[in-house]
């Protein structure tokens, strides 16, 4: 490998670009935290009192509570959902695989904030999808204000994320499953294991490496989304979709306490290195 | 090619404003930056008055130009914001709400003091209410222009095909209510999606169980918010939730869609403000009437919710040239000439006047029987919440009523929330008093 | 394989592809639909198919505007990615230097930066150089938030050009970026061209940065403008279904015509 200066040339454009335009945000962002503001105009020093702040602040563990939430349900329905199905298809015939591969993924090149209004109809308490069809098969009682009650708003909103992420999901594991050699399953056909045998002995071990890149992304994702709660919700009702970008969004723009806004950040960005420090060393683990 | 800056392209001004830059070329241009909320359609949907008025006052402006931004009713409370912070705020702007938030603005000097035009222009149509309203600590920050005012805007065919009469008291009104219900049609149209409705109808029901005496001791007293009279009207408000004077589902559906709900006919009566009237008046297919929700508790007066819609306010950045034809532009969008274009073209009446002028000029019977109403009862009439409490307030508003409405916090949790918010907001120096 | 396996697997499929189709069908019948009456109940598909709705979209309530803008905007940030990232990734994937561990690693840290967390400051620094309102307020932070993927994703499509190649190239005395150019971006160009296509994606679908930074009608992208529909045009569904579509199906054309450059993008970071 070639020892040379002029490396830092090569990183130069893109290092100065991100250095100024998320590196040195991220500093400030610190620095505003330890100031009083009104209006979006800087007060005095006031050391660490926004962040004894988030102790009290109820809506702050609401929202951390349901972006904890949304990490476990995309764990746990998109990621398994995209396994099985990419298990499924890896051994059907090539057109099939590329175009169901297509179909699944479609959802994900919808911007979140049109898959929000179109999912905002389906949920609709007057005229939404969801409740004509349930009606037209007889079980209208099941019907409800999907995402204008307390109990069902973040599950129901949860869908829509599964909806856009799942074909991601899909599309990753296909790829590692292509990868492993073909022979491990003729093996194991030879030995009689049935396909969910296979499945579980085989093709989930040897995922493992995509399920903790894509476990990772999904928790980054459940922690930083906002496009498609405020669009929908807008964190409502109540606090019942609060989440902690939603909860960031209100306290900079409506309230106008950017010192406030920037303590939530810090927390925020925070808790999203951890998981990351957390999955990096587990997916160094052989 | 790609990086190109089109900085300033704001929409385009009436052709008016271009002939007059011909007539005086370039002699130092003082050119005055707007932004307001006149779109063709929606809330304050008065765009074709805005139009005309811009090319009717540019004589006034002693050559200057303005340079018009549309930002949309609800987006514009935000860009405004993030303008200030930005030093970026324009030279006028037409903005919501007033008030507390005004003030909160004034307090971190982002705008230019008013009084020396109120003293040279004379805008008597502004009367003490109002001047409180637009004052922080003893001067005046905006001039007031709509005239806002809460009422029930209710279907007559509907009222007479079922044989019930137009409600002059509390208990005819329930009784009105539920005689849609038990003819399966929707009483009231409401929809809280969008979080702010429900604070004008708490606003409302707030006048009609407290009163404007009580509510001034708890917004500018000492008065807690749980005190009985504020109870009775969450109470009240909630009690409507659970038994059926809403569609089912309201904390999901749209104000839009509400509306929409009651102008196709499926709903009797819907409850909101005069701020609606252009949609109303041009969707509705039937001839659409408006009454006053009578008094709730014993001994209150009648009285309707006021408000202000939205001010002009002036950048204290601008320079004295800019404020000056700002002012001067302001007092002709104000003038009594000006005020018939807004409300024979805009369906928009400002503040300041009369029913006695309405019957004169080419109003909608809609828009002359709303505000005949709501002019008859000046000395009762009470508080816009949203536009009175600061936005930190406000913020917490919105969520708890949402809950509260929705039947999943008491009325008690609500009013405790509230006076939580309340205090911190006072300890911050946030609250506004006339 | 037993029959009855089969049969439920093909359901599975079946029943994740309507979950995917379905509500992109009934944008569809929508935006076709001739008039709009929320309360009229199902959709329908209706014939002959109505444009009126995306005529008035599109001219009306400054669709084509919006469009343009949302070209304007992914494609100057896909270009300056495409102009800056491959570089980098070179640098570290084949050139040895002090530093470079760190450096990598504030690269990677970059991947998990959630862009409400910058937006704070972010503000604060657009507006003091000028760029609040102005495209270059929204291109240049979106490359930026992009550029650690982007680097990451060349890194190791970069690591797979043999060292061989590069060697012999040296030995010729070749200069550096000489060697980039003639040896290294003619072997990558189908991991140029994922990447392309995926930064495109992401820029085109962005809606916090312009909404922050745009105030000027003219001036805001398609995902800005579709939000705001809402509460602009009331209850015009179909207009707004219209304008839901314009706005995302030239990433559905696209990602069909390129699906296996897109694949190959996505799971380049992933897989390895």
């Amino acid at each position: 490998m070639l020892t040379t200066r002029s490396a830092y040339l090569f990183l130069l454009p893109s290092l100065a670009l991100y250095l100024l335009f998320v590196g040195l945000p991220i500093l400030q962002v610190f620095g505003f935290s330890f100031f009083a503001w009104d209006n979006g105009i800087a007060g005095e020093f006031i050391g660490l009192a926004n962040y004894s702040r988030l102790l009290s602040d109820a809506v702050f563990w609401t929202a951390l509570w349901h972006n904890g939430i949304w990490v476990v349900l995309t764990l746990a329905f998109p990621l398994l959902a995209g396994l099985v199905i990419a298990a499924i298809l890896a051994d059907r015939n090539a057109n099939v695989v590329r175009w169901l591969g297509a179909v699944y993924f479609i959802p994900r090149t919808i911007p979140l904030v049109v898959a929000g209004i179109i999912w905002g109809w389906i949920y609709n308490p007057i005229f939404g999808l969801l409740n004509f069809g349930l009606e037209a098969v007889g079980l209208g009682g099941l019907g409800g204000a999907w995402l204008a009650q307390e109990s069902t708003a973040l599950l129901s909103l949860n869908v829509v994320g599964a909806w856009t992420f799942f074909g991601f999901c899909v599309i990753i594991y296909l790829a590692a499953i292509q990868s492993i050699d073909p022979a491990l399953y003729e093996a194991a056909s030879i030995d009689g294991a049935s396909w969910w045998r296979k499945f579980r002995d085989l093709t989930v071990p040897l995922l493992r490496g995509s399920t903790l890149f894509l476990g990772l992304y999904a928790a980054i994702e459940a922690m930083r989304f906002f496009d498609l709660v405020w669009v929908t919700t807008q964190g409502g009702p109540g606090y019942a979709t609060e989440v902690l970008t939603t909860h960031i969004y209100k306290t900079f723009f409506l309230v106008g306490d950017f010192g406030y806004a920037a303590t939530l950040s810090v927390v925020l960005l925070i808790i999203v290195l951890a998981i990351s420090a957390g999955a990096f060393t587990l997916l160094r683990k052989p | 090619m790609t990086l190109s800056t089109q900085r300033h392209m704001p929409l385009l001004l009436a052709a008016g404003i271009a002939a007059s830059v011909c007539i005086q070329p370039a002699a130092a241009q003082t050119v005055v930056t707007q932004w307001d909320q006149f779109a063709m359609a929606g809330i304050t949907a008065a765009g074709p008055a805005m139009d005309e008025l811009i090319t009717t006052c540019a004589p006034d402006l002693n050559g200057a130009t303005v340079l018009r931004t549309i930002a949309p009713s609800i987006g514009i409370r935000d860009s405004y914001r993030l303008a200030v912070s930005a030093n970026k705020t324009p030279d006028l702007a037409y903005t919501w709400p007033a008030a507390s938030v005004l003030a909160g603005y004034a307090r971190v000097g982002a705008l230019a003091p008013l009084d020396d035009y109120y003293e040279q222009y004379g805008w008597e149509g502004i009367n003490g209410f109002y001047r409180g309203r637009n004052g922080f600590q003893g001067a005046l920050y905006g001039v007031p222009m709509e005239q806002d005012l809460m009422g029930v805007y209710y279907n007559p065919a509907l009222f007479k095909e079922n044989g019930i009469a137009v409600p002059t008291t509390y208990a005819e009104f329930q009784a009105a209510v539920e005689a849609f219900k038990a003819k399966g049609i929707t009483p009231i149209a409401f929809g809280n999606r969008d979080r702010w409705p429900a604070t004008n109808t708490l606003s409302l029901l707030l006048g009609l169980t407290a009163g404007k005496d009580v509510e001034e001791t708890v917004l500018f007293g000492d008065t807690p918010w749980a005190n009985d009279q504020f109870k009775l009207a969450a109470e009240t408000f909630q009690s409507w939730a659970e038994n059926g004077y809403f569609p089912k589902g309201f904390n999901g559906i749209g104000y839009d869609e509400a509306n929409a709900l009651f102008l196709s006919g499926r709903a009797a009566m819907t409850i909101t403000g005069t701020w609606v009237l252009q949609d109303m008046a041009r969707g509705a297919s039937f001839d659409l009437g408006v009454f006053m929700l009578p008094p709730i508790a014993d001994g209150v007066a009648p009285g309707t919710m006021w408000g202000e819609g939205s001010q002009w306010q002036v950048s204290a950045n601008a320079s004295q040239d800019v404020k000056d034809a700002a002012a001067a532009y302001i007092n002709c969008l104000i003038s009594p000439a000006s005020r018939e274009v807004w409300v024979e073209k805009g369906y928009l009446v400002p503040i300041g006047t009369t029913p006695q002028e309405l019957e004169q000029w080419d109003a909608l019977p809609i828009v002359k029987s709303f505000y005949t109403q709501g002019l008859a009862t000046p000395d009762t009439n009470f508080y816009d919440l949203h536009t009175t409490v600061p936005e930190s307030v406000t913020q917490v508003l919105y969520a708890e009523l949402q809950r509260m409405v929705g039947g999943d916090a008491t009325a008690d949790e609500f009013l405790s929330a509230m006076d939580v918010a309340w205090q911190k907001a006072i300890d911050n120096g946030e609250r506004w008093v006339p | 394989m037993t029959k009855s396996p089969r049969l439920f697997q093909n359901l599975i499929l079946l029943a994740f592809a309507l979950y995917a189709l379905v509500p992109v069908y009934l944008v569809f019948l929508a935006a076709i639909r001739s008039e709009a009456d929320l309360f009229s109940g199902p959709l329908t598909l209706s014939w002959p198919i109505n444009l009126g709705n995306f005529a008035r979209i599109w001219n009306e309530a400054g669709f084509a505007t919006y469009f343009m803008n949302s070209v304007i905007t992914a494609v100057s940030v896909t270009i300056l990615v495409l102009l800056t990232a491959p570089l980098a990734g070179f640098a570290f994937a084949k050139l040895r230097f002090p530093g470079k561990e760190i450096l990598f690693a504030l690269f990677l840290a970059g991947l998990v930066v959630p862009a409400p967390s910058v937006i704070v400051a972010l503000y604060g620094n657009l507006q003091a150089l000028g760029l609040i309102d102005n495209r270059i307020g929204v291109i240049l932070p979106q490359a930026a938030l992009l550029m650690p993927f982007s680097v990451f994703m060349m890194r190791t499509v970069i690591q797979d050009v043999p060292d061989e190649l590069i060697e012999a190239a040296v030995m010729d005395g070749a200069g550096l970026l000489k060697l980039f150019l003639t040896i290294v971006v003619p072997v990558v160009k189908p991991g140029l061209m994922s990447l392309g296509l995926i930064t495109f994606l992401f820029a085109w679908q962005e809606y916090l940065l312009p909404l922050v930074v745009f105030q000027t009608e003219s001036l805001k992208p398609l995902t800005v403008g579709a939000a705001s529909l809402q509460g602009r045009y009331g209850v015009d569904y179909g207009g707004i279904a219209a304008a839901g579509l314009i706005a995302f199906a030239p990433l559905v054309v696209l990602f069909l015509a390129m699906q296996r450059s897109f694949v190959r993008g996505l799971t380049a970071g992933a897989v390895k």
